[in-house]
């Protein structure tokens, strides 16, 4: 009986065995793109108008393909199933078959570039999951969506000739990262504000810097960066992003973020007609990297973002109080405790004459008639009535203490930055085009002995804090 | 006796009129105590008035203030120009009174002591509860709609708010969401309540003032936000703007269940079973 049992248990795993390794050498023996080939062939056979074209589709020998380039030591056998990419008769057939749009094979001929350089993914992978990189954890660049594929283009080809040379996305790209202020917070080879993370080389990062928790669809790379223009705070919850994005804006910058990679193309691959020149006028600069939270400078708005009240930099009232090299000091320096970075070449990596010039952009609508100084540093102050004051009349704005605060209209005011004539100056006269009313003899009726005392107040909170 | 009675007849009603002058003195001089307190109330209030709300409210309570106006530009980068509330027109949005009431004392206590943060209106909770009484009357004087104002009349008493239980469950939540789509509220609203329903772009106040729905994914509603000010903004509506009151057309429980997905569209309830 025992044995017997024993004898069945025997057969029955053999034939189990037997089986999978049937079907094991069955899906060897049948991989993926057999099938696509054969249907290839066969499509050209049944479309073939006269002989010759028969007769050339008929002595195609169905076999694994493969592009070897050795200049980038690179093995691409996505023609295996994509056997139809040179082919013009394939021209409105389906993907697979399908030849490659545009006459961008023409001049990047298969056996110099093969696929992957341009369109990513593995190469040497046999079947579609593997050569496209859908399982996204075990391959980091995985195959590039179409609608971002003139990414790649950059890693040869300078903008200028994109733009009308096939590249256009990606020179609209260019152009729109910078208008939409993205250096205002991320430093790109050197360049670039603190507030958000730095994206030099970010198209070659790993699946795993991403966190992709949050991300919907496909896991990757592509999703990560859209879906972070479409929502910065829904993929990453405690970003500060100010990314106010149409769709194909967001879709044009995600294709141009896919161009900052690392890995460099031999000098034999690149073709630079011109060579891309960064605009470094006031007012090209003032957009790229201050424009992203002062927008025009005109009016001081809100923002729910930074929870706080971004300030009206180009206000005439305010450039009225403030001398030139005032400004520059505080663009080099930037402002402790607010998003404010400092644009000094040691720090965000701008050079004294391009702070210069965004300085002198700021400031080109200051009125000719400056303030009427108020001489504050001449009046002896009571910084106890000056708090009595600020209690009564500018906490509300202001915070507590002058720290400013959530849902407060008034800025922070425990900053060195400021001198105590230019904020007496504020008090008395007010920012008109800004809620900050004035507060002396023209507005509210203070006395500059009362905006002196306030003030004493004010610049001692900031002492306290050093 | 005679003599006495002589006498006592001319005492008597003499006394009578003393009498009644003595207990009409303290009356009469209570009513001017009375007229004298109030006048020292709007007195109290005018200054705090002028110098706390005035910015800008207005010294005239008509919403134009110096400060004119302000920006505030929200998460999703919709920008909200803000403008003070004009007092002249005595119609008020955060009362617990029916719609088309004015709001009784507490409701304007209230937003004068916890501020409207949406709007970026400053919480004024630390000043004296006389200030506060006072500017409340000086408000008052903005408009004659007050004078007419019968705080005995029974159909403007505060609606009754009785929270059930059931309030942020996720049965509640689930509920919400078919009435949100049931009462179109995401005509206005939008699908996800960030404000930007089809007939958002065209919003008008009463005034003919372009306004802006509540986009919910702030979290930030200018009452507070909680169940009880969502309750109260559908029972009430926010007179003067575009949302009106549904004290008759949402059923109570109803409304119950459109606070909790509101709460929900505002991120307010953290865990997985709703609570």
């Amino acid at each position: 009986m025992n044995s017997r049992f024993y004898l069945s248990l025997m057969l029955i795993s053999s034939l189990v065995l037997m089986a999978f390794l049937a079907i094991a050498f069955n899906r060897e023996m049948t991989p993926v793109w057999k099938d696509y080939q054969t249907e290839y062939k066969e499509t050209l056979i049944k479309n073939a108008k006269d002989d010759g074209t028969r007769e050339r589709a008929e002595k195609i020998q169905v076999g694994l393909q493969q592009i070897y380039i050795k200049a980038l030591n690179k093995s691409d056998r996505c023609t295996s199933c994509h056997a139809g990419v040179e082919n013009p008769l394939m021209a409105a057939a389906e993907v697979p078959y399908k030849q490659h749009s545009g006459n961008y094979l023409k001049n990047h001929p298969l056996p110099k570039f093969g696929c992957t350089l341009c369109h990513r993914g593995q190469g040497r992978a046999l079947n579609i999951a593997e050569a496209h990189g859908e399982e996204h954890q075990h391959w980091d660049f995985p195959i590039v969506p179409a609608k971002y594929i003139q990414s790649s283009c950059a890693s040869c080809h300078d903008y200028k000739m994109l733009e009308t040379e096939g590249g256009e996305k990606v020179a609209k790209g260019e152009k729109l990262f910078r208008e939409k202020g993205c250096l205002g917070c991320h430093k790109l080879n050197g360049v670039g504000g603190a507030l958000g993370k730095d994206i030099a080389g970010i198209a070659n990062k790993a699946y795993y810097y991403f966190s992709m928790a949050a991300v919907v669809g496909e896991r990757n790379m592509y999703s990560w960066i859209k879906q972070h223009f479409d929502d910065p705070r829904k993929i990453v919850p405690e970003s500060q992003m100010r990314a106010f994005l149409t769709d194909e804006e967001a879709d044009l910058l995600t294709t141009y973020m896919l161009t900052f990679r690392t890995d460099e193309m031999p000098r034999s691959y690149r073709l630079i007609k011109n060579i891309d020149k960064v605009a470094t006028d006031g007012k090209s600069m003032y957009t790229a990297y201050c424009s992203a939270c002062h927008s025009d400078g005109k009016t001081s708005v809100y923002d729910e973002i930074f929870a706080r009240t971004i300030p009206a930099i180009r206000n005439p009232s305010f450039l009225k109080t403030i001398s030139n090299s005032e400004l520059k000091r505080i663009v080099k320096e930037g402002r402790k405790g607010t998003q404010m970075t400092a644009w000094k070449s040691e720090a965000a990596g701008l050079t004294e004459k391009q702070i210069d010039e965004i300085v002198k952009y700021v400031a080109k609508d200051r009125p000719s008639e400056k303030s009427r100084p108020f001489n504050v540093a001449k009046i002896k102050s009571d910084i106890e009535r000056g708090a009595e004051i600020y209690n009564n009349r500018c906490a509300l704005c202001h915070g507590e203490e002058g720290k400013g605060g959530e849902n407060l209209l008034g800025m922070t005011l425990r900053d060195s930055a400021l001198s105590p004539e230019f904020i007496a100056i504020t008090v008395r006269d007010g920012r008109k085009g800004t809620p900050m009313v004035p507060f002396g003899n023209g507005g509210i009726g203070l006395s500059n002995q009362e905006i002196a005392d306030t003030v004493a107040y004010v610049k001692n909170l900031t002492n306290d804090k050093k | 006796m005679g003599r006495f009675n002589t006498r006592c007849k001319l005492f008597l009603p003499l006394a009578g009129i003393l009498m009644f002058a003595m207990a009409l003195v303290p009356a009469a001089y209570g009513q001017e105590d009375e007229d004298a307190a109030y006048d020292a109330l709007i007195a109290k209030g005018k200054a705090a008035y002028n110098v706390r709300c005035a910015l800008c409210h207005g010294k005239d309570g008509d919403g134009k203030g110096e400060m004119k106006s302000v920006t505030r530009v929200e998460k999703t980068g919709r920008t909200i120009v803000v403008t003070p509330w004009d007092f002249t027109r005595a119609v008020f949005r955060f009362r617990t009174t029916p719609t088309g009431c004015l709001p009784s004392d507490a409701d304007l206590e209230r937003t004068i002591r916890k501020g409207i943060s949406a709007s970026l209106m400053p919480a004024h909770g630390h000043i004296d509860g006389d200030e506060i009484e006072g500017i409340i009357e000086y408000i008052k004087w903005f408009s004659e709609d007050w004078d007419e104002f019968d705080p005995d009349d029974e159909s403007c008493f505060p609606v009754a708010i009785n929270k059930p239980e059931f309030v942020g469950s996720a049965d509640s939540i689930a509920r919400g969401e078919v009435l949100f789509k049931k009462n179109k509220c995401f005509e206005c609203h939008g699908v996800d309540g960030k404000g930007d329903g089809d007939k958002a772009k065209d919003l008008k106040d009463d005034w003919g003032n372009r306004i802006l729905p509540f986009n919910f994914t702030t979290g930030n509603m200018k009452r507070e936000s909680t169940a009880e000010a969502v309750y109260l903004t559908l029972a009430s509506g926010l007179d003067g703007t575009a949302m009106p009151g549904y004290n008759e057309a949402i059923k109570e429980e109803e409304k119950w269940h459109i606070a909790s997905y509101a709460l929900k569209l505002m991120g307010l309830i953290k865990s997985e079973d709703g609570h």
